[in-house]
């Protein structure tokens, strides 16, 4: 893997000023800027976690490294592009049987005109993390973004995403985790931006009682387009997954969910179900959801589905019925739709961004 | 003090009449019962009366305090002090009971004005020990998972905190079993008062053991055919309908009829075979 650093000297102060806003009541928050460390406030609750770029990394843990090319990975461009060309890289490595239960914060903004970055969580043995993302950018380009987690056995990792990427950026986000026996990791990933968005999340399952979870939130406005695809694997007996996508597609965007939980042959007693929730507000949006399920073993429990359509008739005349307006019901009908992420955002700043966005978003 | 005045009122529902020309008048102070077996077009007046959008008025007049309510909108006709506590209410998940009713009782207020917190808390707790509903009610979703009884609770609970010039409570004894009905009851009857003017819907009479009816009206065939006073109701109790039926020589009260449910089997999906696999 190469390491191309640009050396940023200017920093733009409008994201930054932007993100110290948003950074406000939180306890421990790292911001990384086109590959800079810019701000790292981190109590001592993460004495036990270990954090580095990969320049560093790649001096003190080259074992680690290996561990990370040899993950399965989609075969895609993309893919390939971000590994090849990241010029920002971050490595949190969390020693076994250390437990961090407060949720740690990074910021990902980006300034310049290609932000390529790839980020890897490795979890030895019984540790637990609580990692929260924020990918930010108001830049004119491209935005790549790789995820890598490795979860060992009986290892816990809850990873949270807010995704807030301008109208001109043009977005390729992938997150995979691989879990072992015993392991858990558990993806919130909610989606606010105008960008262009392809979105992928892989889990493989890879012991026996490994368990995934992934919740996708996603609004598309104007004329976006987005996609967003899950694939939960299971490559083990006894392995649980669950997929959850809730979406709002607005005025003329278009938003595709994809979900497909796919249990190999042989993978007796697991678990894949799925569900896909959406709302279309604009007459000429559209919101496909394909909730798939590949199943190559009798011995299994399956389920899914998808409930697509317009706000409930009835709901809004109720609640215009006690004096509300259409506009008032309509944004308390869809904040409470989105409300599985609203628990999420940590303080009050967040909590406000988000439904600002909403807002702007589905008015 | 609040009159609804209801002239002449048609009104049908894909493209079926339902409403036959209903004439009615309720003050503030007075409390109205209307009665009748089912699918007269009892509900379909009182949703009619809130607006709701299923249904087309196709001739006559609502008039609250002189002003056209049928020009409003359910919104406005709901801040111009009418109710309904409604036979069915929606499930609402995500949006907790508090902020449904704060948000409501805001919509009340000019714009950019918020009732104060401690009131809301105070008067939301109190509505809550009165009608013996469950201390988390206002964190739990509107009406989610809600047994028959709460939902209806629920409605008078609204009315408690809306307190409405008119209020239609349409069959809100239906699900409610002696207890709930008991305190559902007392605390409709503790509401009354000389400017709040009421109809209840029902087809039983057990609701008005608990709630004193000044005036009892019986609807069939899409109109109001019978009006009395609280004799008629015990009439009713003693006799049944077909005495009225008879006497006005009109053969099947309803205006429509249910149609059976048609049922659809579902097929399987997403096997190997359909997916081409």
């Amino acid at each position: 893997m190469k390491m191309q650093y640009q050396k940023q000297a200017n920093i733009k102060k409008k994201e930054i000023s932007e993100i110290e806003r948003l950074s406000e009541g939180l306890e421990d928050y790292i911001v990384l800027q086109d590959g800079h460390i810019v701000t790292k406030k981190v109590s001592s609750a993460f004495d036990d976690l270990m954090i580095l770029t990969y320049d560093e990394a790649l001096q003190s843990y080259p074992a680690l490294f290996n561990e990370l090319v040899n993950v399965k990975h989609p075969s895609s461009d993309a893919y390939q592009y971000n590994f090849d060309e990241c010029n920002s890289g971050l490595l949190l490595y969390l020693p076994k049987k250390k437990r961090i239960s407060k949720p740690l914060h990074i910021f990902y903004v980006a300034t310049t005109e290609e932000f390529t970055h790839n980020t890897f969580l490795y979890l030895e043995q019984e540790s637990e993390l609580n990692y929260f993302e924020h990918l930010f950018s108001d830049a004119v380009g491209s935005y790549s973004y790789v995820s890598n987690a490795i979860v060992h056995e009986a290892a816990n990792l809850t990873y949270g995403a807010l995704s807030n990427l301008g109208k001109d950026v043009a977005s390729y986000v992938y997150r995979n985790a691989s879990v072992d026996r015993y392991g858990i990791s558990k993806y919130s990933l909610a989606d606010v931006g105008d960008a262009i968005q392809l979105m992928y999340q892989t889990i493989n399952l890879n012991g026996e009682y490994a368990s995934g979870t992934s919740k996708t939130i996603a609004i598309t406005s104007g004329v976006q387009e987005a996609r967003y695809e899950t694939l939960l694997e299971h490559n083990a007996l006894y392995s649980e997954g669950y997929i959850e996508h809730y979406g709002v597609a607005n005025n003329e965007s278009a938003l595709i969910f994809e979900g497909i939980g796919q249990i190999n042959k042989g993978m007796k007693q697991s678990i894949a179900r799925q569900q896909n929730h959406g709302i279309v507000l604009g007459e000429k949006a559209r919101l496909d959801a394909n909730p798939l399920l590949l199943i190559d073993e009798y011995d299994v429990i399956a389920s899914h589905g998808a409930a697509i359509g317009k706000i409930d008739d009835d709901e809004l005349y109720y609640l215009m019925s006690r004096g509300l307006t259409e506009k008032a019901a309509q944004r308390l009908i869809i904040n409470g739709f989105l409300s599985p992420v609203m628990s999420l955002l940590e303080t009050d700043t967040l909590k406000n961004m988000f439904l600002k966005r909403v807002e702007e978003k589905t008015l | 003090m609040a009159t609804l005045k209801i002239i002449n009122l048609h009104a049908e529902v894909e493209g079926i009449e339902i409403l036959r020309g209903v004439d009615l008048e309720i003050k503030g102070g007075q409390t109205h019962a209307i009665m009748g077996p089912n699918g007269t077009g009892k509900s379909t007046l009182a949703s009619v009366v809130m607006g709701h959008p299923k249904y087309t008025v196709t001739e006559g007049e609502i008039l609250l305090d002189g002003k056209n309510v049928l020009e409003m909108s359910v919104d406005e006709r709901s801040r111009a002090g009418l109710f309904l506590g409604m036979q069915a209410p929606s499930e609402v998940p995500g949006v907790t009971n508090s902020d449904f009713i704060k948000t409501a009782m805001n919509a009340r207020l000019e714009e950019g004005k918020n009732i104060s917190l401690f009131k809301f808390i105070r008067e939301y707790d109190r509505a809550v020990e009165d009608l013996k509903m469950s201390e988390d009610l206002p964190h739990r979703y509107l009406n989610q998972g809600f047994s028959g009884g709460e939902k209806k609770r629920n409605e008078i609970l609204q009315m408690k905190m809306l307190k409405p010039s008119i209020a239609i409570l349409d069959e809100i004894d239906s699900g409610l079993d002696v207890d709930a009905l008991k305190i559902v009851g007392e605390n409709v009857t503790a509401m009354k008062n000389k400017d709040l003017g009421l109809l209840l819907i029902t087809h039983y009479q057990r609701l008005l053991e608990y709630i004193e009816a000044d005036f009892v009206h019986v609807m069939m065939k899409g109109k109001i055919v019978k009006s009395g006073d609280i004799s008629l109701m015990k009439k009713i109790d003693q006799d049944g309908y077909d005495w009225i039926k008879e006497e006005l020589g009109i053969d099947d009260e309803r205006v429509f009829v249910k149609e059976e449910e048609q049922k659809v089997m579902l097929g399987t999906c997403a096997t190997k075979e359909a997916l081409d696999l």
